[in-house]
Order: structure tokens, then C-alpha cells, then sequence
């Protein structure tokens, strides 16, 4: 292997270990909260993700995932990079909702518009806002135990029917 | 050994007159330190001729001539032992301090005067022999101690704290030459050990006179609430040694005074004293803490601290007596010791305390509490001084405050033994009331410790702190002295023992202490405890984590990251609890007390967030000034207006009173 | 001991997977556009892309470029395609590459 695919293989592998013991910490860019809500949902008992070995953590130094909402507004930038940094390796970063993905909102000189562009992000879960099924579908893509289904996508209905 | 005791307290006073005269030249560096040489040795002289003196047991008299009303006597009493050892220590602590807290000048020569001259009259008064010595030295003090607070008289503050100080000394001084008259007279005798030895003979009603007008009259000195409110108002303007004088001593003779009088000269009384005393000494504490916590001044503060010890030994005499009432002898003996043993150590720490307070506003030019903050890190050796001195006056274990207090505690749980259900009761009571006080002192002391040596500086001034120059060696002793009280307590009690047995005749020496330097409060399988082993386990508990970590080290390197800090800008000083916030739980509590005048301005009408700024000042209504002394201050206004007429100033009726006089006095001796 | 105690310990299930089945009412959440490539016009793609809030739509040349993460499913577009864009229903949207998430449809009849 390369490299950059030993790096990528133990990344993986990393992750992986995490998949019976995850530990959650939110951090909020500037979102409208709704997110947050939908988040907050993950603990009632239909979606329940304690049964998956999932926990919030409100400390950085043990969260083993970061879980952004929000467009990355500036004035978040101290706050999230030192959350960022706070967390130790191996982390993963996980982007939540359209803001955080890029949309609603144009990079300016209040907001960077997408989580990207200041952190690496690992997973991308779009919704707005995601359902929690959502969400847990992208932190169980996040630790190697469900694999991600949007890629085989088209949403061109007409080429489905084709098929 | 009666020699060496005189011996040895007389060079002590000899020393201090010298010093004082020295003291006179102190305009140059040298005569300053020579003064301070010479005040120390009179106090190290005082603390060894002190404890002898509890040692030995016995009183001693010294009779000084007999030409003046009453003749001059001394008299070393094992009562006033303590007290002198009390006077030594301050003295030295003080002499190791001076040299670098003043500038040399002519201020200061006069200062240093007066302040030895001070120290001379205080020991005249814990070694007097006679009424008149008593009292003659009692003013002298008083005068010394008004012209020690008056070194920066030309501030205004300076002058009304000094005024109230002589103020309310005068007034507390007729009142005990009133209740010494009432003694003298019915003895007929001047001497005080005769009229220890005949007062059992005098009428209750006047045994009952005397006793109150000397519980009124010294309880002006001592701080007793409600004739304490010269405290708060002297201290803050004295010097830091000062204000350390007058709170490690001079209010210590209040309390010498009433010893004297209920214990020695009165012998004990009803039962009912003792809860008087117990009664006021209670109420002193808990109301002394309680505005302690609302003062952002750290002199206030202090201040307010001693009234609330003050209360305390006050509950340990007041117990003293009440037992003894109920011929509880060897407890009433054990609460002697305690009081006795808190005086020593409320001396101890408090001076250092103010001593410390006087390094801090020189290094930071404030005494505000809400303006300090960081100081562990700039002024590492006080903060270390100050905090054995802050945690032996919050009374934490092993130090000396944990000692008497516990002592205290036990003496007071033992009410059950007296017969008469409801003074136990009563004792109990005043026994919880002390217990809320050390809740609240614990709390307070917490914050007079950690706002101003804790977190960062909250002003430029605290930020500017050095520590050289600053006095550490006098302080340093005084911590020294504190835990060796603390740590070595069997021996402190066995010399107290010893002395009040002199006192009160009972030796509890084998119901104080057993083997194993345990302490018991007056009888067995009560309750007991070992301050040096409870040392001991302490210093090893500490140490074992601490061996474990240094054994347990991880030998990788390690890496250094900054402290999560909730992913803010930056720490401001401002975004600290302020000390005005940390008693605010207890100001919202005890508002029926304080009854704050609160006044609120805002920039504008805008909502929080956008109003500009807000200006918010709660001020503590001064209950005792405002409904006790102003309305009595008042009425005696009034009398003066009404009797003014008498001194128009016209010479002629001047001459008319001295003719009605003459010719009245002819009628009467004429016969 | 409970018989599923021993099953799932051989077979190293700690709990079930998520969710064992898709339930009904997930139909109803807001989830992004399909869209008919056959019934897109460029005019209509245009008029789309004007009418989107949030940026997820593009034309580049007869290529309707539609970014998933941007996407707020506000169904603007749905409202105004008029038979060409529907619900789609997809509401497992996570991954690892932001570029999955750019999905390019033929405007107008044309190879899939």
C-alpha cells in the first residue's frame, strides 16, 4: 500500500475500534438549533443510541467524534479549533445539515458557509435537518459499521426506470 | 523562680521604655532597627517570663512604693500568664516587621514611641496589683494605642476612626472605674489581691453591679457586640502593625478584664452570668461573621474576624462560669483553658493576618478585596504565611484554631451534666450558634484568601506586586507559632493546666491529657483526640499519592497542551467571581439582617446587553449605629444644648457660682 | 440465563442493527428532489435554479448539476417543475466524500 492508503487503511481501522464506544461532542456554529433538536432525539428511546454504545460528552478530551452543526460563522473560529484541537486522535469529524454542507448560506465576511473549509470533515450527513435516522446513519458510516448509500445514487428517475 | 518571673517581665518593660526612647531618634534607618532590636527583646523577655510564670503557678507581688494614693504594686498572676506571653509574641513579630513596613522619619520616631510606650502599659495593666495602678495604666494604654492609630492623622478617615476608638474607650472607662469603686468600697481596700480575698463578703446585689459594669466597661475594649463598632472603624486606618497591636492585644485585655473580675476578683457568681456572657459572646460571633462577609475591605474585614473571636471566647468563659455555678468544677477548669488557649491563639493569627494585610496594600496599593486577585504567584512566601494563618483562624485541622474550637465544642456538648434542664439547653443552643459561626467563617475565610492570592489580577495594581522589600520574617514566625500551637497542643495544655489550676484550684491535668498526647475535654470516654498524630497522619496521608505518582511517573516524553478552557477567546480577570459575589448567597440569606440600601443607575432605558453602563451600590445599614449610638448620641447633644446656658462666658456669673458655692459649703462644714 | 443472552454471545451480537426495518411514516420527512431528466427543458432548469434558496442546483451546458448537501428540502423546485422534480423519499444521505454528494442529470431526453 501507499502512504497515503496506510494512512487511510489505519484511519479506518481506527474508527472501526470505536464502533462499540463512541463518545459525541456537538459543536454549534451558528445553526438555527433545529439540528440540535434533531440531535437531542438520538437519546429517545424509537432512534436510542445509547443501545449502539453511542454518548454524549460535553468534554472535548474525551469525545472520540465531533459532531459540527452550523455554517461556521467567524466568530466560532477560536471556539472550533480548539475543540478541534482539544480532541485527541484518532477523531473523526462528522457535518450535519445543509448549512454545515454549504448551502443556505454564502461564504462572507461573517460566515465561512460550509464546515469544510475549516476543518477536514470525515462524514457528510445533509437534511435540513436530518432526521435522527439520518443521523444515525452517518455515525454508523462514520465508525466502518454501516457502508454509505448515496454514492450509487442518481436521483434521475428517469434513468432508474430505465434500468 | 518568683524572681526570675519579675525579672524578666520588668527588663521586658524596661526594654520597651528604652525602645521607645530610641524610638524618638528613629528619624535615621539605624535608630529605627535598634528600636525594633530592643522591642523584640523586651517581647521575647515577656514570652519566657510569661510562661514561667504559668509554669510556676503563683502569684507574685512587687511593691513599688506606697507614696502614691494606694501605692504602685505589681502583681503576676497565672491568670494574666497568657496574656503576657500573648504580649511578648506580638511584640516580637511586630519588631521583626517594623524595620521594613515604616520609613524612617519623624512620623515614625513618634510612632515607635508611642507604640512601645503602648507595650509597657499593657503589660503594667496584665500585672497590676492595685485599682489605681489598674486603672492608671488601663488609660495609659488607651491614650497609646489612640495615638498609634492617629500615625496618618491627617487623613479624615484617620480621624473618626481614631476618635470613635477614644470615644468609646472613655465611656467603657467610667464604666469600670464605676464597677472597681463598687469593689473598693465594699472592701475597703485598693489592694487587688485583698479584694480577691474578701469579695466573697459583699452583697449579691453588689457582686452582681460590679460584675455587669465590668462586663459593659471591658466588653467596650473587647469588642463585644454592640459596643464594637470603634473595631471596624480603627483598624483599617492604624498601620498594618497597628491594627495588628490592637487586634492581637489591646482587645485581648477587654477579655483580661472580665477574666479578672468574674474569675479572680468575684471568684464566680450565679448561673446567670455566665449565660450573659455566653448570651453576648454568642451573638458577637455569629454578627461578627456575618458583616465579616459582606466587607471588601480586608482591614474591615479582619476587624469584623475579631469581633467574631472575641464572641467566642466570650461563649468559653460564659460556659466556664455556668458549670462552675453547678460546681462543674473540672469542666468549668477544661473552658477556662479553652478560653485562655483561643486568646493565645486568636493573637497568633490574627496579627499575622493584619501583618499580611499590610504587605499586601503596600505591594498593590489597595485593600480592596474586589481589586486583588493573582498574588500567589507574585508574592509566593505571604501567600504561604498567610495561608497557615488563614487556615488555623478557619479552624481546619491539625493547626491551633481546630484545637480550641474543638475544645470549645466538647466543653459545650458536656451542658447535659448540669441539672437544670434548661441552661443546658441554653448551653447547647449557644453551642450550635457558635458552630453556624464556624460554618461562616470557613466561608468567609475562603474568600479573604482566595479573591485577593487566587486566579488573576483584577486590577493593575495587584498586577504590579513584588515581593522584595516586603517584611516575610515576622510574619513567618507568627506561622511557625501557629503550628507549633496547633501541632503541639499537649504541651501548651499542660502549661495552660498548670495555670489554671493557680486559678481555680482544680488541676484537670490527668482529665486533659493521656498518654498518647491525647487531649480529653475533662472526663474519659467522651471524646478525644491527638492534634500531633492527627499531624502526623495528615503529612503521611499527603505524602502517599504523591509517592506513588514520583514512582508511577511515565518515563515517555510528555507533551505540554493548554487547558481546555471551553474554546473561549481568552481568560479575562473580569470573568472572576468577584469577592461582592461570593458572599452574595449569604447577603440574599441574612438580607433581613443586613437590610442592604441598594441604589441602581442605569445609562439608559435600553434592555440589558445595549444600556451602557450600570452603576449598582448595596450598601449594609448600620443597625447599632443608627438605632443605638446615634439616639443616645443624640440625647446627650440635647443635654449639652440644655446646659449650656451655665457657661455664658460672663466672668460675673462665674464669680457668682464660686460665691453661691462658698457660702454653701460654709453652711454645710460649719456645723 | 435468558436464551438470547447466549445466542447473542455466540454470535457477537451486542444489539440489533439499525433499523431492522424501514417504518412507514419515514415517508413524510422532508428529504431532497428526483428528478425526470426526460421532462427537464434548460428554460425550466434556469427557472429552478432561480427559485432554489439554497444553492443546490446548477446548469453547466445540458447538465443540471444538483448538490445534495446544499439541499434544504424546501421543495420550491418540486412546486414549480410541475411533474419534473418529486420527492424523493431518500432521507440516508451520509458520506465520506463531498463530491457523492454532486449528482449530475441530463436536461431532456438523452443516455442515462
Amino acid at each position: 500500500m501507499t502512504d497515503d492508503a496506510l494512512a487511510a487503511e489505519l484511519r479506518r481501522r481506527a474508527l472501526a475500534l470505536f464502533g462499540r464506544s463512541l463518545h459525541i461532542r456537538t459543536v454549534d456554529t451558528g445553526s438555527c438549533a433545529v439540528c440540535e433538536s434533531e440531535i437531542r432525539l438520538l437519546s429517545a428511546p424509537p432512534y436510542d443510541l445509547h443501545r449502539l454504545g453511542f454518548f454524549f460528552t460535553p468534554a472535548p478530551r474525551h469525545a472520540d467524534l465531533l459532531l459540527i452543526t452550523g455554517p461556521a460563522v467567524r466568530a466560532m473560529d477560536t471556539a472550533l479549533l480548539k475543540t478541534f484541537e482539544a480532541t485527541p486522535d484518532p477523531k473523526a469529524v462528522v457535518a450535519v445539515g445543509a448549512c454545515a454542507l454549504g448551502g443556505v448560506y454564502e461564504e462572507d465576511g461573517f460566515v465561512h458557509g460550509a464546515v469544510d473549509r475549516v476543518l477536514p470533515v470525515d462524514v457528510y450527513v445533509p437534511g435540513c435537518p436530518p432526521s435522527p435516522l439520518a443521523l444515525l446513519h452517518g455515525l454508523l458510516v462514520a465508525v466502518g459499521r454501516l457502508e454509505e448509500r448515496v454514492a450509487a445514487l442518481t436521483f434521475d428517475l428517469a434513468a432508474e426506470v430505465e434500468r | 523562680m518568683n524572681q526570675a518571673i519579675t525579672d524578666l517581665v520588668l527588663a521586658a518593660g524596661a526594654a520597651w521604655v528604652l525602645a521607645a526612647a530610641v524610638g524618638l531618634g528613629a528619624v535615621r534607618a539605624l535608630w529605627l532597627r535598634a528600636a525594633a532590636l530592643l522591642s523584640g527583646l523586651g517581647g521575647a523577655c515577656a514570652v519566657v517570663g510569661g510562661v514561667l510564670l504559668a509554669v510556676h503557678g503563683h502569684a507574685t507581688n512587687v511593691n513599688l512604693g506606697s507614696s502614691l494614693v494606694g501605692g504602685a504594686s505589681l502583681r503576676f498572676t497565672p491568670l494574666a500568664a497568657a496574656f503576657i506571653v500573648l504580649l511578648g509574641i506580638v511584640a516580637v513579630a511586630i519588631a521583626l516587621y517594623a524595620p521594613r513596613y515604616h520609613v524612617p522619619g519623624r512620623g515614625t520616631a513618634v510612632y515607635l514611641a508611642v507604640y512601645n510606650l503602648a507595650l509597657v502599659a499593657s503589660a503594667i495593666v496584665l500585672a497590676a496589683g492595685s485599682v489605681v495602678t489598674f486603672l492608671v495604666a488601663w488609660e495609659s494604654m488607651a491614650l497609646f494605642s489612640y495615638l498609634v492609630i492617629l500615625r496618618h492623622q491627617e487623613r479624615e478617615e484617620v480621624a473618626r476612626g481614631a476618635f470613635l476608638f477614644l470615644a468609646l474607650s472613655e465611656i467603657g472607662f467610667a464604666l469600670i472605674v464605676a464597677a472597681f469603686a463598687i469593689l473598693a468600697t465594699q472592701t475597703h481596700t485598693l489592694d487587688l489581691a485583698t479584694i480577691a480575698a474578701r469579695a466573697g463578703h459583699i452583697g449579691s446585689g453588689w457582686r452582681t453591679a460590679a460584675f455587669l459594669l465590668a462586663l459593659t466597661g471591658f466588653g467596650f475594649k473587647a469588642g463585644v457586640v454592640p459596643f464594637h463598632i470603634w473595631l471596624p472603624a480603627a483598624h483599617p486606618v492604624a498601620p498594618a502593625d497597628g491594627s495588628a497591636f490592637l487586634s492581637g492585644l489591646v482587645i485581648k485585655l477587654g477579655v483580661y478584664g472580665i477574666a479578672l473580675f468574674s474569675v479572680t476578683l468575684l471568684r464566680g457568681g450565679p448561673a446567670w452570668w455566665g449565660l450573659v456572657m455566653m448570651g453576648l459572646g454568642a451573638l458577637s460571633a455569629v454578627l461578627g461573621i456575618l458583616y465579616a462577609l459582606m466587607e471588601r475591605d480586608l482591614k474591615r474585614f479582619l476587624a469584623y474576624s475579631s469581633i467574631e473571636n472575641i464572641g467566642i471566647v466570650l461563649v468559653a468563659l460564659g460556659a466556664s462560669l455556668t458549670f462552675a455555678a453547678y460546681h462543674q468544677r473540672a469542666i468549668a477548669t477544661f473552658l477556662l483553658i479553652t478560653a485562655l488557649y483561643h486568646v493565645v491563639n486568636h493573637g497568633v493569627y490574627k496579627t499575622l493576618l493584619f501583618l499580611e494585610a499590610g504587605v499586601i496594600e503596600h505591594a498593590t496599593g489597595t485593600r480592596d478585596l474586589d481589586r486583588l486577585g493573582g498574588l500567589i504567584r507574585l508574592l509566593p512566601r505571604t501567600s504561604v504565611i498567610s495561608l497557615i494563618g488563614t487556615l488555623g483562624i478557619a479552624a481546619l485541622p491539625p493547626l491551633n484554631g481546630f484545637v480550641t474550637e474543638w475544645m470549645l465544642f466538647q466543653g459545650l456538648f458536656q451542658g447535659f451534666r448540669i441539672p437544670n434542664h434548661t441552661v443546658g439547653i441554653l448551653i447547647v443552643v449557644a453551642g450550635a450558634v457558635i458552630a453556624l459561626t464556624a460554618g461562616l467563617a470557613l466561608s468567609a475565610f475562603a474568600r479573604a484568601y482566595g479573591i485577593p492570592f487566587l486566579g488573576r489580577p483584577r486590577s493593575e495594581g495587584a498586577a504590579r506586586a513584588r515581593e522584595r522589600g516586603q517584611p516575610i520574617a515576622g510574619p513567618a514566625l507568627l506561622a511557625v507559632t501557629c503550628v507549633f500551637l496547633g501541632v503541639g497542643a499537649p504541651l501548651v495544655l499542660t502549661v495552660l493546666a498548670r495555670a489554671a489550676r493557680a486559678v481555680t484550684g482544680v488541676n484537670i491535668h490527668a482529665e486533659l491529657l493521656v498518654p498518647k498526647l491525647t487531649v480529653i475535654p475533662a472526663h474519659t470516654n467522651f471524646s478525644g483526640f491527638s492534634p500531633t498524630y492527627l499531624a502526623v497522619f495528615i503529612v503521611v496521608v499527603a505524602a502517599v499519592p504523591i509517592l506513588i505518582y514520583l514512582a508511577g511517573r511515565p518515563r515517555a516524553a510528555s507533551r505540554k497542551v493548554p487547558v481546555w478552557d471551553g474554546g473561549i477567546l481568552a481568560f479575562e480577570a473580569r470573568m472572576q467571581y468577584t469577592a461582592t459575589t461570593f458572599a452574595n448567597p449569604v447577603r440574599v440569606t441574612f438580607d433581613p439582617l443586613y437590610r442592604p440600601a441598594i441604589e441602581l443607575q442605569r445609562a439608559s432605558d435600553e434592555p440589558a446587553g445595549r444600556s451602557g453602563p450600570v452603576h449598582y451600590d448595596a450598601r449594609v445599614t448600620p443597625i447599632f449605629e443608627r438605632f443605638l449610638y446615634r439616639p443616645v448620641v443624640r440625647f446627650v447633644e440635647l443635654l449639652a444644648r440644655a446646659a449650656r446656658p451655665i457657661q455664658s462666658g460672663d466672668v460675673n456669673l462665674y464669680l457668682l457660682y464660686v460665691l453661691v458655692v462658698v457660702i454653701v459649703a460654709f453652711a454645710i462644714y460649719a456645723k | 440465563m435468558a436464551f438470547w443472552f447466549f445466542r447473542g454471545l455466540g454470535k457477537g451480537i451486542v444489539t440489533t442493527r439499525y433499523p431492522k426495518a424501514i417504518d412507514p411514516w419515514t415517508s413524510a420527512l422532508p428529504t431532497p428532489p428526483a428528478f425526470h431528466s426526460d421532462r427537464l427543458t434548460i428554460a425550466l432548469v434556469d427557472r429552478l435554479i432561480e427559485v432554489c434558496p439554497s444553492r443546490a442546483l446548477a446548469r453547466e451546458h445540458n447538465e443540471l448539476i444538483f448538490d445534495v448537501g446544499a439541499c434544504s428540502a424546501c421543495e420550491r423546485c418540486v412546486q414549480e417543475g410541475a411533474g419534473a422534480v418529486e420527492h424523493s423519499g431518500v432521507f440516508e444521505l451520509a458520506s465520506t466524500r463531498r463530491e457523492h454528494l454532486l449528482k449530475r442529470v441530463h436536461i431532456g431526453r438523452g443516455s442515462a
